[in-house]
């Protein structure tokens, strides 16, 4: 009876992992076949012969390097910024004694209540107000704080006993020092968790870009992908090579740092 | 002491400044902004006051009902199954498979990868002639549908592809709400002789009762600000003939196609107390569960 459950176990849990994996693998497959071998009945699942020069003709079609190019960078400066802002207010909020802390405190609570969706719009007004439509800074500018990144930091740093604060203080370090000298190398998981998400979810952002940028040399992976699957016509080959070159480059990070992003999800599993 | 609290004052607020200016012009303003702009109508140059109309407009318009109406039906199935399937998923790996860190990173990745190109692949997979999904139904002899062209298939085929994306979360959660567990129940519970399905439903279910609530509520926020899997399902399109017209997507055409800024944040206004109500009704009805 016992070994009769477990084989039911194992089929369900292979066959639901077959189900969430499968996609990606048919993905990276389809991009490799040939226009026939998409479109045949039955379907093609390994291509009779890897047809690499899709991706050529990918890169050839649309500027794919210069939306990588762009997402590299706005992710990157994104993530940048949500870190030393962050740090820096956390650090306030957990540290520091002021006044009007805890108003700070409620009105950052509720605004995470507040979905994105609802001030996104308002947002795009901000940004083409101050003329920064297909920029650099339109891109990023909105996301260079993000009050959850700051509650996560200042949940992560309330662990850590104030009795190092006030040390590093008696010994004449001042609130800079100590910042960049003990706090940073002494909270670096939560940090690299908080730079881990803060760039997937700039890769993969997809509302904010198509809102603000109407230019092809400024699109966003993303925006440029389902743009060429609108645009490049019924090509289902290239469409997925396109989309297994999106994919890729986060799965690897994914894979090398899947402890990390686990932990920092399910450490206070919000985000979004 | 005075004098050196005074000091921290200043240094507070140097160490908030970036991230509040942020916090204020992108969070806050946006927000009051949204919520004048709802009582406005015109173009974004030029805006004026018309005070309920917009309000009139969307609450009388079919579509936003429709969209409303698909959200709600959206919100309502994806959470439910999702959530059935990814406890079942969560249950059996803890419980009964090794390797299990293994099985919930395979189980992660759709969470970190971007819904527009997974959905080409979906898109792929659901063709009526060629997809992969109606080969398997035909070779079992079931029904073959038109998943993307047909308008009263539309909302099923994004039902389908919601369950599958929202799993992900969910079981990464509930895998680390198992391990939390302690494990002395368990052994305890086996001592006196209780079954698997015993030790489920008396111990582990109970205790999971504050990671399902979370759940429940995060689950339904996202349900009800689904845009993203349908632009990518549909090629941009609401589905055939806006036959899976959501509430962002009527407020994404009202405000970027249609040009009328006021009718989009009306409707902004309105999905936020939607919201708002969902999540507070669904807290008391768990309270109400958790007390008993």
């Amino acid at each position: 009876m016992k070994k009769v459950t477990g084989i039911i176990t194992w089929i369900f849990i292979i066959l639901l992992s077959i189900i969430t994996v499968f996609p990606f693998i048919y993905m990276v497959l389809g991009g490799l076949m040939s226009y026939a071998e998409t479109t045949s009945i039955p379907p093609t699942i390994i291509p009779h012969h890897f047809h690499f020069e899709n991706y050529v003709q990918v890169f050839h079609q649309a500027p794919f390097l210069k939306y990588f190019w762009n997402t590299l960078l706005t992710s990157s400066i994104d993530t940048v910024c949500v870190l030393i802002t962050s740090l820096f207010a956390a650090f306030a909020l957990t540290s520091l004694d002021f006044k009007g802390k805890k108003a700070i405190k409620i009105l950052m609570i509720s605004l995470l209540m507040v979905p994105s969706e609802a001030i996104i719009f308002t947002n795009y007004n901000t940004i083409a107000k101050w003329g920064l439509l297909n920029t650099y800074v339109g891109l990023f500018l909105p996301f260079t704080t993000s009050v959850f990144y700051i509650y996560y930091l200042n949940s992560y740093f309330q662990g850590i006993p104030r009795s190092i604060y006030q040390a590093a203080k008696i010994s004449g370090a001042n609130n800079w020092q100590y910042v960049w000298k003990i706090l940073v190398p002494m909270s670096k998981p939560a940090l690299t968790t908080v730079g881990l998400l803060s760039f997937i979810a700039g890769w993969n952002s997809f509302l904010w870009p198509l809102l603000v940028t109407n230019n092809d040399n400024m699109r966003l992976l993303n925006n440029g992908l389902a743009n060429f699957a609108s645009d490049g016509g019924a090509q289902t080959q290239l469409q997925l090579a396109a989309a297994t070159l999106t994919v890729i480059p986060i799965l690897i990070i994914y894979f090398i740092f899947r402890k990390q992003i686990i932990q920092g999800v399910t450490r206070d599993g919000l985000k979004g | 002491m005075k004098n050196k609290r005074r000091k921290n004052q200043w240094s507070a607020w140097w160490f908030l400044g970036p991230a509040l200016l942020g916090i204020i012009l992108f969070s806050v303003f946006p927000i009051l902004r949204a919520l004048v702009m709802s009582f406005q109508s015109g173009s974004l140059i030029s805006m004026h006051w018309t005070g309920l109309s917009n309000y009139k407009y969307v609450i009388q318009d079919p579509y936003f009902a429709k969209a409303l109406q698909n959200t709600a039906l959206y919100a309502f199935t994806v959470v439910p199954i999702g959530m059935v399937i990814s406890i079942a998923i969560a249950w059996n790996l803890f419980n009964r498979i090794k390797h299990s860190k293994f099985f919930e990173a395979l189980f992660f990745m759709p969470y970190v990868t971007s819904t527009i190109a997974i959905g080409i692949v979906f898109r792929y997979i659901f063709n009526g002639q060629y997809g992969l999904l109606n080969y398997i139904l035909r070779f079992f002899h079931l029904g073959t549908p038109n998943w993307l062209d047909n308008p009263s298939m539309n909302m099923i085929t994004v039902i389908i592809f919601g369950v599958w994306l929202s799993l992900a979360f969910n079981i990464v959660i509930l895998m680390s709400a198992l391990r939390g567990i302690d494990p002395q129940h368990y052994t305890i519970a086996k001592m006196y002789g209780a079954s698997d399905s015993e030790m489920f439903f008396r111990i582990t279910l109970p205790q999971l009762v504050p990671t399902l609530a979370f759940l429940l509520t995060v689950n339904l926020i996202n349900a009800f600000k689904v845009y993203t899997s349908i632009y990518a399902l549909f090629n941009g399109q609401p589905g055939i003939a806006g036959s899976a017209m959501t509430a962002v997507y009527y407020i994404f055409n009202k405000f970027q196609v249609v040009g009328t800024p006021g009718v989009a944040m009306a409707a902004t206004v309105l999905l936020f107390l939607v919201i708002l109500v969902v999540s507070f009704l669904q807290n008391k009805l768990l309270n109400k569960v958790g007390r008993r």
